[in-house]
């Protein structure tokens, strides 16, 4: 990849969008015949399907609770996603994203309603361009509400960076690798709660409240694009 | 991975947590005693180990020719490896690492990688095929409650330890480390934050966050566990209750 | 305060009313706000809110007919799979209605694995462990029909107000249905022509269960199926 001068111009990115705009982004709901829910994101240049499976019989057995459903995630690249091929199967990459998403999601599921059971998501990453673990997340919590598995609301999250100093919303693989920070965040919109934080590079106290402002602000649109899905799944338009 | 923790204790704890008390009478911004010992393995180019309370965990680096990535021809490579061996905790098993180990290792990774604790531009030998690689391994002992904040001390004090490898190829007066990055993990038990959790409360909190910070108070790495969540107001509070506890863990690296 | 119109979608989290409502299944509550907790329709009377879901799981509940598969068995009885996350155990004394000598008696000679059975559910223990019964009209092991699985949220739908859908279906075309709550239908009937307009129908209640006037939808639907024979 050619390493551009400026990753910021007039104020503007290189995609043409400013700092605290979204990408382009597309939510279905109940795109899979098979899975009990399931959901497609586009996000920019990143394509995800997550699958719900579930609530079904735990197995291995022992690995039951006798008071509440299991949630397990996965998240999976597909190896054609990404420039270089990615080796098939977990890494240890996919195995901590695995474990940050079901923590994320798990605070607004009742999982009590169904004692020993388990639920499944799968999500994968069929086209990668940065922020695929937040477009999960986002995908993984209609694909939940789509699979009726009662929740308390749903789940969005998006990526916010440092590019050149200044705090952006929602990362492009280009300013992800040339930015020095990413700070994926998950939030529970109606009651404002931070489900996923992570974070690598560098902010100062202020920046990170910046970007923090930033995430609260992105994910609050996300938000409403996912509800607009479930509903239009049932044909009605937006209101 | 799924511990069953008696609702008598879970209450117990949660309760004191609500009148401002912990099970081991520590303030809710208090560590355990905390100790850093330096240079305990020989066979290593540089080693710690920490004890925070009843908890263990021994670091060791190594520092060996490598490839380097094609993609950083002239980069020294940094490589992060968490093993719980089942000696230290009834619940850990043999077998490949699980998803707390890999966690655990990569949270430890980007507080080092992220800081650039290392300088790892000066780690080059010979473009595209021969640089230094550093490998930090850490080794989970006697597991009470909070291990990467454990972790991450000993790893940044085992960085510091380094005495670089007899060969010829080595040519820096010293090991290049230019940052002190020090983990912090804040446990939320209802609605109450604290530092610094045991075994006991990690069992029963609903949430935790890792801050990583440097010398200067920036964040150079942040990891929310647990299912459970936080405010907003709660993350900023964790903020500076880990800079704050990451400058008293700082002054144990001398 | 309501905040939505009587058989609304609504969606997880969305605010349904405020104030002293007594809750049904798909809400629940935060303080005095009532909040979906479901993908669903909500309904409104008087002081009773409920969200009817569009999508859910099947859970057995003590008097649902089911139709299960029979997935194992054990020396006294079988395991059938229900379309849940629980399964359901038939003792072979509540398929045969009598006391069973199990020394003198082979079992296999009842239920193989594979068979289909409409059953009810007899009873559901803390544990999920769910017993099932064949008493009854049309229990017991299903020789012949067609099997379809729609989502257990669509059976209501399937039966209609006190029958009324179940009735239009049966006696337009002459076929006899087992509906199970856990989504499994059985369609038995001479002709298989009115078996696939049956079955139609039945898809198409799936598909369309959250629109209203769906009954004479699917009885013109059936009159068209018809004629076309």
């Amino acid at each position: 990849m050619e390493k551009p001068e400026k990753l910021i111009v007039d104020g503007k990115r290189l995609d043409g969008r400013m700092p605290d705009e979204l990408r382009s982004l597309r939510i279905e709901a109940g795109v899979l015949k098979r899975a009990d829910g399931s959901a497609y994101v586009e996000l920019g240049e990143n394509k995800v399907l997550a699958a719900v499976y579930g609530p079904r019989e735990m197995h291995p057995r022992h690995d039951q609770q006798p008071d509440t459903a299991v949630l397990r995630c996965r998240y999976n690249m597909a190896p054609f996603s990404v420039e270089d091929r990615k080796r098939p199967g977990p890494d240890r990459r996919s195995v901590e994203i695995s474990k940050v998403i079901r923590e994320a999601l798990e605070p607004v599921l009742f999982l009590k309603l169904y004692p020993r059971s388990v639920i499944d998501v799968f999500i994968e990453i069929l086209q990668a361009d940065a922020g695929t673990r937040t477009a999960g997340i986002n995908a993984a919590s209609v694909a939940l509400a789509d699979a009726g598995i009662p929740m308390r609301d749903l789940v969005s999250a998006v990526a916010v960076g440092k590019v050149e100093d200044t705090i952006v919303l929602d990362l492009t693989k280009e300013e992800d690798q040339l930015g020095t920070t990413d700070m994926p965040i998950a939030i529970v919109p109606r009651k404002q709660l931070v489900t996923l934080l992570q974070m690598d590079g560098h902010l100062t106290e202020d920046e990170f409240k910046r970007a923090l402002d930033l995430g609260f602000r992105g994910c609050a649109q996300i938000y409403e694009v996912q509800r607009q899905a479930l509903r239009e799944k049932y044909g009605v338009k937006e209101e | 991975m799924y511990g069953i923790v008696s609702s008598v204790k879970r209450d117990y704890i949660v309760d004191l947590a609500k009148h401002g008390k912990r099970v081991d009478g520590r303030g809710f911004d208090q560590f355990r005693d905390v100790s850093v010992r330096t240079d305990v393995i020989k066979s290593a180019n540089g080693s710690a180990e920490v004890k925070i309370g009843n908890t263990r965990v021994l670091v060791g680096v190594k520092i060996q020719h490598a490839e380097p990535f094609p993609d950083m021809p002239e980069s020294g490579v940094l490589m992060v490896n968490a093993e719980l061996r089942p000696l230290a905790s009834p619940s850990f098993e043999l077998g490949p690492p699980g998803e707390g180990a890999v966690e655990l290792a990569r949270v430890v990774d980007r507080g080092i990688r992220e800081s650039d604790a290392i300088a790892l531009d000066k780690l080059g030998i010979k473009s595209g095929e021969d640089v230094w690689a550093v490998f930090i391994d850490i080794h989970v002992l006697d597991h009470d409650g909070n291990l990467i904040d454990a972790s991450a001390l000993g790893a940044t004090a085992a960085l510091l330890n380094i005495k670089p490898p007899e060969d010829e190829a080595w040519t820096l007066q010293e090991f290049p480390i230019q940052k002190r990055p020090v983990a912090v993990t804040v446990s939320r038990i209802n609605d109450r934050l604290m530092v610094d959790p045991c075994l006991d409360e990690e069992d029963v909190a609903d949430a935790r966050l890792t801050i990583t910070t440097v010398e200067d108070g920036s964040i150079c790495a942040m990891q929310k566990g647990g299912a459970g969540y936080l405010s907003r107001e709660q993350i900023e509070e964790a903020y500076h209750l880990a800079r704050t506890k990451a400058e008293e863990l700082r002054e144990r690296l001398r | 305060m309501i905040h939505v119109r009587h058989r609304e979608l609504v969606v997880p989290g969305q605010l349904v009313a405020e104030g002293d409502y007594r809750l049904r299944d798909g809400a629940y509550r935060e303080g005095k706000q009532v909040y979906s907790s479901v993908v669903g329709l909500a309904y409104l009377q008087g002081e009773d809110i409920k969200i009817v879901p569009l999508q859910r799981p099947y859970i057995p509940s003590r008097g649902d007919v089911v139709i299960g598969v029979v997935v194992d068995s054990y020396h006294s009885g079988w395991v059938l799979d229900l379309n849940s996350p629980y399964t359901g155990n038939l003792f072979v004394s509540d398929l045969l209605h009598r006391k069973v000598d199990l020394n003198r008696e082979d079992i296999g000679k009842y239920l193989g694995i594979g068979d289909l059975v409409a059953a009810t559910v007899k009873d559901v223990d803390e544990r999920m462990r769910v017993q099932l019964e064949t008493e009854g009209f049309r229990k017991g092991k299903v020789d012949s029909g067609k099997l379809i699985e729609i989502s257990p949220a669509k059976v209501p739908r399937v039966l209609g107000r006190k029958g009324s859908m179940l009735k239009i279906l049966q006696e337009s075309t002459g076929c006899k249905l087992i509906v199970g709550q856990n989504g499994r239908i059985i369609v038995q009937g001479e002709d298989p022509h009115m078996v696939n307009a049956v079955v139609q129908a039945l898809l198409m209640i799936e598909r369309e269960a959250h629109t209203s006037g769906l009954t004479d939808r699917v009885r013109l639907q059936l009159e068209k199926l018809k004629r076309r024979e």
